[in-house]
C-alpha cells in the first residue's frame, strides 16, 4: 500500500459509525417521503370528499339534515343544457389544443434551435399572454379584434380586408384561448428542446441527415412527453376556463361547463350545490381516465432521458434564406395574436373614448387610474394579490420540486401515485378547486377563520397551480441523467443530500421558470376565488372579473395595465434570473 | 483493503431473472473483471454491490462487513463505501474539476486544509492537477473519465467499482487508459471489480475474470485459464477465437482418445474424453494450429492434414487462412504468407484440442 490509500483523517464512510443503528438515516428518509406523500394526498385528494359528499347528499352540507340521494345525479344527466355545454366545451377545448399544439412546437423549435432573426424577440413576445393576465388580453382583443372592435372597424372602413373571425363566436372564442395556450405548449417544449443532446442530432446527420431534418427527425420526436403533457393541460384548462366564455359567450348564448355550473351556483336561486358537485364529480371521472390514457402514450419516461453526465455544446441549425419570410410569418401571427390586443388595452386606459372615427390623441386621459386608486376594494386586492402570488410561489414551487424528485428520484413505494396527485388538481376546473375548499372549510373549519384568511385562497391557488409549475419543472428533472444522483449516493450521501447537491441544484433554472410561472398565475388566478373571496379579502383576478363581465371602458383596461405593469417588472426579474444558467 | 464477497446473489426484473443465484469471492487488493455479453447482467451485480438497488436475496460482504443480506440487512449505497465509476461517467456539470472530486471528502467533513490536499493528491495521480478549475464541459472525454476515476478515489473508498468505463473513448485511447487504469489500480492496491464486454480488455487488466452469461457464472479464472483452459464452449468462443469441429469418438486404439470428423478419412487424436460421451465437439484456437509451408510435418507429428485454401487475408501483423478440414472449416494463422498451390498441410498437436460433450 501507499500513501494514497491511506484513509484521510477523520474520513470514516458515514454509514459505518457505530454498529447497532442500521439503516437510520435511510429510515428517516422513508419516514420523510411518507409524510410528504400523506400531505400531498390530504391537501389534492381530500377536498375532493367533500365535493362527493356534497353531491350525493339532499341538502348542502353546512345545514343540518338532509339524506343521501341520487337525484343530483339525475338532474345533471337529464338537463339538456348539461350536455350542451359538456359538447361546447370539447369543441372548444379540442380547437384550443390543436391550435396551440401547431403554434406551441412549431415555435419551440424555430425559436430555440434555428437562427431565424429576432428570436430572442419574437420568444419573449410570444410568451406575454401565458404571463400577463388573461382577462386583460380578452379585454384587448374585444376592444382591437370585436365585430366594433378599433382595428377591425379601421380594416372594413379603410381597406378590402376584414378580420375574418368573429370572436363572439365558438372559433373566435378559441382563437383568444390560443394565444393564451400556445405559450403554455411553448415553455413545455423549450424547456426539453433545450435539454436535447446535440450529439443526438450530431448521430443523424452522420447517418446523412441535413441539419433540418436532423433536427425535425431526432428533436422533435423528443418532444412527445412535453406535447402531450401540455396538450393534456391546455385541454384541461380550455375546459375549465371560466373568464373567457362567462366574457365572449355571453352574447351568443355559449354556454361552457364553467359558465353552466357558475350559473347554477351563483345565479339560479336557490342556487343547485347538489348539482354543481354532481357536475365536478363527473368530470373528476373524465379527467382520471384522461390521465390514464397520458400514462399510456408517455410510457416510461425514462427513455427519454438525454442529458447524460457527459457536457456537450448546443448548435443551431442555419435556415439560409428561408430565415426572412419565416420571421415575416411569424412576426405577423404574434403581431395579431399579442401586439394588437395589448396595444388595445393600453390605448383603452389611456383615453376616454377609442374608436377608428376620433384620433385616440385628441381624448388622452388619466382620469381612469385616477379612479382606481380611489377605490379602496381594488388597492387591497393588489397588495392581496401581491402577497399570495409571492409567498404562494415560492413556497409552491419548493413544494413542486419536493415532491417530483420524490415521485421521480426515490425508491419510495407509492411514488407513482405522487406522479398522478400532482397532475390532477389542474384537471379540476378552478371553480371545483374553490368549491372543494370551500366544503372542506365549511366542514373542518366551522369558525371560519382560516377560511377568512389569506391562507385559504393561497391553498387553493397553490394547489390548483401544481400541474403548470410540475408540467415545467419535471421535463427539466427528466432531463437530467439518473447516474448524476447515483454517484453522488455512491459518493457518500443521503438521499437528501443528493437530491439537494444534484437534483435540485441542476434543475434550479427550472425552479426559476416554475416560480416566475406560478407567480404570475397565483397573481391573476380568478376562478377558484369566485367561492371562497370574502369581503376582506379581495384579490385581483376576481375583481378584475367581475368588472370584466359587467362593464367595459377605461377603468377597467387600467386596472388591467396595472396588472400587467406588476407582472411585467416581475417577469423582468425573472428573465435576469433565468439567465443565470447551470453549467451545463 | 477487504475482499468482496457474493452469495447466492438474485435478482429479477418482473419474471426476467436476470442474477440466477450468483458466487462470486474478489480477493483482497486484485482486480476482478465481469465479463460477459451485452445483457447478462454485469451492471446489474455490480448495482447489487455498490447498493444502487437491492437483490432479491443472497448475501454481499465486504471483508467482514455484510452489506446485504436477505431482508435483514440493507446497507444504502452512501454508507457502504464504494466508489462508483459509471459508463455516463455522470460528472456532475455544475462542479468544477476540484469540487466534483472534494464532494465525497465534504460529505465526511474533512477539514478544509486535509481536503484541499486530498483532492490536489488525488488529481494528481490521475494527471489532471492542472485542469482543477475547469467545468467538465470543458473537458474531453477521455479528461471526464478520469475526474470520475478521480472521485472514485477520494474518500478513499474500500471498494472500487468501474462500469465500463472506457466504453466511450477511441480504440486508441482506450489502450491508453487501460495501461494506465491497471499501473495506477496497482500501485493503490484498492480492490477493483470491473465491469466489460470487451475480451481485450478484460484479459489485458485482470488479475482474475468472471465470466458470465444470461446471470449466470460459466467460469472463475486467471487470464490464461480463461483462454487456455476456457471451461466450455461459451467461454471459449466468447472469449478469442476458436474453431469448433463436431466430431464422433472412435473407440479403443492406442489408448487415446480418437475422433473423427466429417469427411475427413482419419481420425484425430485429442487428449483425454470427459465422461463417456458419444458425440464432441473439439475447440482449437487458430496460432496453436501448426503450418507447415514446405509442405512436410517433422518426425513424429501427430494428425497432420492436407487440406483445401478457401480463402485468405492479410491482416497487418499476420496472415489468415480458411481452409476445409473435412466438411468443417478452419482458420489458422501465420506470420509469414505461405507460397501454397491451394493446398496447406497443417499440423494439430493434440494438446491443442479441448473437448466437450455436444450439446
Ligand atoms: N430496471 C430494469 N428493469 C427491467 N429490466 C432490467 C432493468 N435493468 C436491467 N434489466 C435487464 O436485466 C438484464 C441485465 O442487465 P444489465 O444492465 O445488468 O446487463 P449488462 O450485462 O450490464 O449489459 P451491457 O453490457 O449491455 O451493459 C438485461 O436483460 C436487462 O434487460
Ligand atoms: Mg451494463
Amino acid at each position: 500500500m501507499t500513501l494514497t490509500t491511506a484513509p484521510v483523517p477523520g474520513s470514516t464512510a458515514p454509514g459505518t459509525g457505530p454498529a447497532g443503528r442500521p439503516g437510520r438515516s435511510s429510515a428517516r428518509t422513508t419516514a420523510s417521503h411518507y409524510l410528504i406523500w400523506v400531505v400531498t394526498l390530504v391537501l389534492v385528494v381530500g377536498p375532493v370528499v367533500p365535493i362527493v359528499l356534497a353531491s350525493l347528499w339532499s341538502t348542502p352540507l353546512y345545514r343540518s339534515g338532509g339524506h343521501v340521494t341520487l337525484d343530483n345525479y339525475r338532474d345533471l344527466l337529464t338537463d339538456p343544457a348539461w350536455w350542451g355545454a359538456v359538447g361546447n366545451s370539447l369543441a372548444f377545448a379540442g380547437l384550443t389544443t390543436v391550435l396551440s399544439v401547431l403554434f406551441g412546437v412549431g415555435a419551440a423549435v424555430l425559436l430555440t434551435r434555428t437562427n431565424i432573426p429576432w428570436r430572442r424577440l419574437f420568444a419573449g413576445v410570444l410568451v406575454l399572454p401565458v404571463v400577463l393576465p388573461g382577462l386583460v388580453l380578452i379585454v384587448g382583443w374585444m376592444a382591437m379584434w370585436a365585430p366594433s372592435g378599433f382595428v377591425s372597424s379601421w380594416l372594413t372602413v379603410n381597406t378590402v380586408l376584414a378580420f375574418p373571425i368573429d370572436l363572439y363566436t365558438m372559433p373566435g372564442m378559441a382563437l383568444v384561448a390560443t394565444s393564451v395556450a400556445a405559450p403554455v405548449v411553448f415553455l413545455f417544449c423549450r424547456t426539453t428542446v433545450l435539454a436535447v443532446d446535440s450529439s443526438l442530432e450530431d448521430a443523424a446527420r452522420s447517418a446523412g441527415a441535413g441539419p433540418l431534418r436532423a433536427l425535425v427527425s431526432v428533436t422533435v420526436p423528443l418532444l412527445r412527453p412535453a406535447v402531450l403533457n401540455s396538450a393534456l393541460l391546455v385541454f384541461a384548462v380550455s375546459f375549465e376556463v371560466l373568464g373567457l366564455p362567462l366574457i365572449l359567450g355571453f352574447s351568443n348564448d355559449i354556454t361552457l361547463v364553467s359558465t353552466y355550473l357558475y350559473d347554477n351556483w351563483i345565479n339560479a336561486s336557490p342556487p343547485r350545490q347538489g348539482l354543481v358537485s354532481a357536475g365536478a364529480v363527473f368530470l373528476l371521472a373524465c379527467v382520471s381516465g384522461l390521465l390514464v390514457v397520458r400514462n399510456r402514450l408517455v410510457g416510461d419516461a425514462a427513455r427519454y432521458t438525454t442529458v447524460t453526465g457527459k457536457a456537450t455544446a448546443k448548435r443551431v441549425v442555419d435556415l439560409g434564406p428561408a430565415g426572412w419570410p419565416l420571421a415575416a410569418l411569424v412576426a405577423a401571427v404574434l403581431g395579431v395574436l399579442v401586439v394588437v390586443p395589448l396595444v388595445g388595452v393600453v390605448m383603452t386606459a389611456f383615453t376616454t373614448i377609442l374608436t377608428p372615427l376620433i384620433a385616440p390623441w385628441s381624448v388622452l386621459t388619466m382620469e381612469n387610474f385616477g379612479a382606481v386608486f380611489a377605490n379602496p376594494i381594488w388597492v387591497e386586492s393588489i397588495r392581496n394579490s401581491l402577497l399570495i402570488a409571492t409567498v404562494g410561489g415560492l413556497l409552491t414551487t419548493l413544494a413542486i420540486a419536493v415532491v417530483s424528485v420524490v415521485a421521480h428520484r426515490s425508491d419510495f413505494r407509492f411514488r407513482g401515485s405522487l406522479q398522478q396527485a400532482v397532475l390532477w388538481p389542474r384537471m379540476m376546473p378552478g371553480l371545483v378547486t374553490g368549491m372543494a375548499f370551500f366544503w372542506a372549510f365549511a366542514i373542518l373549519d366551522p369558525g371560519g377563520a382560516l377560511r377568512s384568511s389569506l391562507w385559504a385562497l393561497g391553498l387553493a391557488f397553490a394547489v390548483r397551480s401544481l400541474a403548470l409549475g410540475y408540467g415545467v419543472f419535471y421535463p427539466a428533472l427528466a432531463a437530467i441523467g439518473q447516474d448524476l444522483d447515483r454517484a453522488a449516493r455512491t459518493s457518500g450521501a443521503t438521499w437528501w443530500q443528493a437530491t439537494v447537491t444534484v437534483s435540485l441544484r441542476l434543475t434550479a433554472p427550472a425552479m426559476g421558470a416554475c416560480f416566475v410561472l406560478l407567480f404570475v398565475s397565483m397573481l391573476n388566478d380568478a376562478d377558484p376565488a369566485v367561492f371562497l373571496v370574502t369581503d376582506r379579502t379581495p384579490v385581483m383576478g376576481l375583481t378584475m372579473l367581475q368588472l370584466a363581465a359587467t362593464s367595459t371602458g377605461g377603468a377597467v383596461a387600467a386596472f388591467g395595465v396595472v396588472q400587467m405593469l406588476i407582472t411585467v417588472v416581475v417577469l423582468g426579474a425573472g428573465r435576469l434570473f433565468l439567465g443565470v444558467r447551470a453549467h451545463a | 483493503m477487504p475482499d468482496l464477497t457474493l452469495t447466492k446473489v438474485a435478482k429479477s426484473f418482473g419474471d426476467n431473472t436476470v442474477l440466477h443465484e450468483l458466487d462470486l469471492h474478489v480477493r483482497d487488493g486484485e482486480l476482478f473483471t465481469l465479463l460477459g455479453p451485452s445483457g447478462c447482467g454485469k451492471s446489474t451485480t455490480l448495482w447489487s454491490i455498490a447498493g444502487l438497488h437491492s437483490p432479491d436475496g443472497g448475501m454481499i460482504a465486504f471483508g467482514d462487513r455484510v452489506v446485504f443480506d436477505g431482508g435483514k440487512v440493507d446497507l444504502p449505497p452512501e454508507r457502504r463505501n464504494c466508489g462508483v465509476v459509471f459508463q455516463s461517467y455522470a460528472v456532475w456539470p455544475h462542479l468544477t474539476v476540484h469540487d466534483n472530486v472534494a464532494y465525497p471528502l465534504k460529505l465526511r467533513k474533512v477539514g478544509r486544509r486535509e481536503r484541499a490536499a486530498r483532492v490536489h493528491e488525488v488529481l494528481e495521480l490521475v494527471e489532471l492537477d492542472h485542469l482543477a478549475g475547469r467545468h467538465p464541459h470543458e473537458l474531453s472525454g477521455g479528461q471526464q473519465q478520469r475526474v470520475a476515476l478521480a472521485r472514485a478515489l477520494a474518500h478513499p473508498p474500500d471498494l472500487l467499482l468501474l462500469d465500463e468505463p472506457f466504453s466511450n473513448l477511441d480504440a486508441k485511447l482506450r489502450e491508453r487508459a487501460r495501461l494506465w487504469l491497471r499501473r495506477l489500480q496497482q500501485r493503490i492496491g484498492v480492490t477493483t471489480v470491473f465491469v466489460t464486454h470487451d475480451q481485450d480488455e478484460a484479459l489485458s487488466m485482470s488479475d482474475r475474470i468472471v465470466v458470465m452469461d444470461q446471470g449466470r457464472v460459466r467460469q472463475i479464472g486467471t487470464p490464461e485459464e480463461i483462454y487456455q483452459q476456457p471451461a466450455d464452449l461459451f467461454v471459449a468462443d466468447f472469449v478469442g477465437t476458436v474453431n469448433v469441429l463436431g466430431g464422433r469418438v472412435v473407440p479403443g486404439r492406442d489408448g487415446v482418445a480418437h475422433i473423427s470428423l466429417d469427411g475427413l478419412g482419419d481420425p484425430i487424436a485429442v487428449p483425454a474424453v470427459p465422461g463417456a460421451a458419444d458425440e464432441v465437439r473439439l475447440a482449437v484456437r487458430p496460432e496453436q494450429i501448426v503450418v507447415h509451408p514446405t509442405g512436410v510435418a517433422g518426425p513424429g507429428a501427430v494428425n497432420v492434414v492436407t487440406t483445401q485454401v478457401l480463402s485468405q487475408a492479410f491482416l497487418g501483423d499476420h496472415y489468415r487462412y480458411v481452409v476445409g478440414l473435412g466438411t468443417a472449416e478452419l482458420v489458422v494463422r501465420t506470420a509469414a504468407p505461405v507460397d501454397h498451390d491451394a493446398e496447406l498441410t497443417l499440423e494439430l498437436p493434440p494438446a491443442a484440442f479441448r473437448v466437450f460433450p455436444a450439446g
